[in-house]
Parts: structure tokens; sequence; C-alpha cells
């Protein structure tokens, strides 16, 4: 509707009521023509040149047909005729502005949702974040030590008679690096905790995995556990919002952690990225740890639903919301012999189809 | 307070290392502290060898050849604190020197009550750690 001007609106009113009057007048249909005439103006222009096009269309009706087969005059089946006309040229009218308002809130109240689902799950990213300050404090930490030392090194070189310059060149550019990778720690943080609305782009889903690995590594290494990912070879590229699919991996991952934090035995997380059926990327995360009790499979994904002392219960369902939204699918499952898998399905988007 | 044991914790490591090893072992999980590690050894004429891990550096066999080791705390797998147990039960008492950025007291003692000789805090003192390595290479 917000596509043509105002203009346009009642130009339309005016066009379909002209058009209606030639076709209806041969084939001696006034009520439908002229009806259909008022739906398309009402459905397309509005309440305005629906208005338009009833008062046009009533017009025309009394003025061509309505005594056209009516005889003798004043005859009462013709002037009820025409007031059912009238009636259901009003009712349309007013029944399309109420769909088209309705619609309209429809829109309005989508948009909230979503800008308010945005808003959730930064917060909830920030929340999750907020608990791994010292891991991330960590994270950074060690490329700086690094820097120090190397830095220290380069010096080293070059105090010495006579000066070793392709060492200290070495550690110079060894400095260079560790610093490098702390700005880049620095700045994936940042990212999760950016404000903005949802976009839909091409986004690397293994890109996503090694980003989420880099930022929680300190965190498993904490409770001694090891992460191996087999991504597959190729970009595993999907259409999504980056940072909200960035905010599900995390979820897992952090769940995964959390599920092996106190197990005894292997404590092994494992990250896979490959192609699924019907053209689907499957992430699935795998860990050994306590796994899903039967009785809760089917609750881990409600609102509310937490198995963990200061749990929200809102990261399994904003989770899977995400994915859904990305015309995808989260589902949980037992590992034959010890902890649970998450699989996340998503359409893949092959470089191919543009 | 800590020096007499650090002192004592030498005295009692090196007894078990033979004499003509002379070789620095690294191990840590991060990449980039290895190789600033190994820098600065080679840059004061130290040679060295560096783990990703502990069960990497055990599987080596390396551990008999190893005058010194300086092994970060926290790593996937198998941590420094239980390398460092490991190879006290192997009796393969290897003076140690840990680096860690968690390294709280509880920690600290611990690692030198089972005979690490030094126990740093990321980013470290160069000349401290260096220091640390000399004294175990030459007891």
């Amino acid at each position: 509707m917000n596509v043509l001007s105002k203009i346009q609106r009642y130009g339309l009113a005016v066009i379909s009521c002209g058009v209606a009057l030639p076709v209806a007048w041969p084939i001696d249909a006034p009520a439908s023509c002229l009806l259909l005439a008022v739906m398309v103006s009402s459905l397309f222009g509005g309440l305005g040149p629906g208005l338009l096009s009833v008062a046009l269309s009533a017009i025309a009706y009394e003025h061509f047909f309505l005594w056209r087969t009516a005889s003798p005059p004043h005859e009462p089946a013709a002037l009820l005729r025409f007031t059912a006309f009238l009636v259901a040229t009003l009712l349309v009218t007013g029944l399309m502005e109420m769909k088209r308002r309705a619609e309209h809130s429809r829109t309005r109240a989508e948009e909230a949702l979503r800008q308010a689902n945005s808003d959730l799950a930064r917060v909830s990213r920030a929340t999750t974040m907020g608990e791994f300050t010292a891991s991330l404090a960590h994270e950074v930490n060690q490329p700086i030590a690094a820097a120090v030392t190397d830095a220290n090194t380069c010096l080293r070189w070059l105090m010495r008679d006579p000066p070793d310059l392709e060492e200290a060149r070495e550690a110079a550019s060894r400095t260079i690096k560790d610093a490098t990778r702390a700005a880049e720690i620095i700045s994936r943080v940042r990212q999760l905790f950016k404000k903005g609305t949802p976009q839909r782009e091409l986004v690397d889903v293994n890109e996503i995995i090694r980003e989420m690995v880099v930022l929680l590594r300190s965190e498993a290494t904490r409770y001694s556990i090891s992460i191996q990912t087999n991504l597959m070879a190729t970009p595993a590229h999907v259409m999504g919002d980056r940072l909200q699919l960035q905010q599900v991996l995390m979820n897992l991952i952090v769940n995964s952690i959390d599920a092996m934090r106190n197990v005894n035995g292997t404590r092994e997380l494992t990250i896979d990225s490959q192609p699924g059926e019907n053209d689907e990327l499957v992430i699935s995360i795998s860990d050994t740890g306590v796994g899903i009790p039967p009785q809760e499979a089917d609750q881990i994904f409600n609102a509310f639903f937490t198995t963990k002392p200061e749990g929200t219960g809102m990261g399994l369902r904003i989770s899977r919301s995400i994915a859904e939204a990305h015309g995808g699918r989260l589902r949980a499952v037992m590992n034959p012999s010890r902890g649970a898998t998450f699989q996340l399905s998503l359409p893949a988007k092959g470089d191919g189809q543009g | 307070m800590i020096a007499p044991t650090t002192e004592e914790a030498i005295r009692l490591a090196s007894m078990a290392i033979p004499t003509r090893a002379k070789k620095v072992a690294i191990v840590d999980d991060d990449e980039l502290m290895r190789n600033a590690l190994q820098g600065m050894l080679k840059s004061v004429g130290l040679q060295s060898q560096a783990f990703a891990s502990a069960e990497e550096f055990l599987k080596s066999g390396q551990q008999h050849e190893t005058a010194c080791l300086i092994a970060d705390i926290r790593m996937p797998g198998m941590s420094g604190l239980e390398l460092q147990a490991q190879l006290n039960a192997e009796h393969c008492r290897i003076p140690t020197i840990f680096i860690t950025a968690h390294g709280d007291t509880k920690m600290r003692m611990q690692a030198l009550r089972a005979g690490a000789v030094e126990f740093l805090a990321k980013p470290f003192d160069d000349d401290v750690l260096l220091e640390s390595v000399r004294a175990a290479l030459e007891a």
C-alpha cells in the first residue's frame, strides 16, 4: 500500500470504476463488476480511495443501471438492489480497512518482537560473556605475556656486541604477531557486545566456530576439557545473522563445558560441521558430560527450564528460536557412550547459488 | 619465605638429574608462548625443545634427558600440576618452573611442595625466569 502515492491510489479508484462500467454494461452485471472495482480500490488504495470508489460506483449504478430494467419507475425491488449494493460496497471498504490496520499493527508488533528478541539475545550474550571475564582476561593476557617476552628477547639480541640483527628482527616480528593476536581477541569480544538490528548476510559457520573456540578455549582448559574440531574443508556458508549464530554456538559450547565440569574421566568437546541431507549444513556439538536425563529431554528447550544453579533457562530456548528463524532446527540426542550431542541444522547456501 | 623452599627444591631435584643432561623442555599449549620462550632461551644460548601438551612431552621420552622444565599450569588434558605428579611418580625429578596466568597461593604452594623451583605469573619477568633456569641447570 505504501508503494503507491496518494494520487496513484485515488487514480486507481477512478480507473477501476471507469473500467468496471463498460465491462458491466454489455453483460448487465453492475453489482458484481462495480463491487470488484470497490474491492480493488480499497485493497490497494486504502480507506479514502475505497470510499471514493463507493461514491463513484453508486453514481454509475444509479445513473446507468438502476432504471434500465426497472419498469415502471420507483420499483421497490430496484431500490432494494441498489441499497444492498451500497451496503455491500461500504462493508467491503470497511472490512478492507480493518484488515489493513490489523496487518499494520501486526507488522509493528513483529518488528518490536524481532527487536526484543535481538535485545534479549544481546543481553544474554553479554551475560554469558560476563561469566567468562576471567577466562577472557587470560586469553588476552597470554599473547601479551608472549609479546613482553619476545620484546625483551629482541632487546637482548640488540644489546649484544655486535648486535644480532637477524635474530632481533625475528623476535620483533614475533612480538607483532603476539600483539596482533591480543588485538584480535579484543575485537572479537567487542563484536559480541555490539548492538545491532538482525541482518541477513552470507556467513561462514566454520569461521564462527573457530572464533568461539578461541574465545572459550581458556574456559575449557580451566576444567581440563580438550576441544576437537572436525570442520568441513569448504566454507560452511549459510544466509543468516552472524551475531545470532555466534550466540547459538556460544550457548551450545558453554552448555557442553558446564556439563563436563564435574565429570570424572575424559572431558572432550567435539565440534563437527558437515553437509547433511536436503542441502543442509549440520553442526554437531558433542560432549562427554553428564548427558540429559530422559525425563528432561523434552523440557530442555522450554523457557525458564534450567539445571544450572545460576542459569536463566533461556539459552537453549533462544538458540532454538534463532535456529528456526534461520529455517533450521536444533535438537539434542544422547550419546551412546556418555554425554550429549546438540545438532544444529541450517539451510546451506552454496557458493554457486548466489 | 619462599627462597629456602626453592633452594631446597633445587637441591632435591638436582640429585636425580644426570649431569650430562642440559636440555630445557617447554610445555605450553599456546604456540605464541612456546615460540616466545624458545626465542628467549636461544638469546641466552640455551637450546630447548617445545611440546604442546603434557601428554606429548611424556610420550616423547625426553623427560629423562631434561634438565629443566618450563610448564604452563592450565592446559587441555593433563595440567601442569598433574604432569609434575606423574613425573614424581616416575621418580623423574626435573626442576620445574611453572608459568601461569591463574596462579593462586594454594596452587603455588602445591607446586612448590611437589618440587617446583619457581612459580611465575604471566606476564613474567624474563630475568627471574632465566635466573631460575640457570640455577636449575647449574645445580
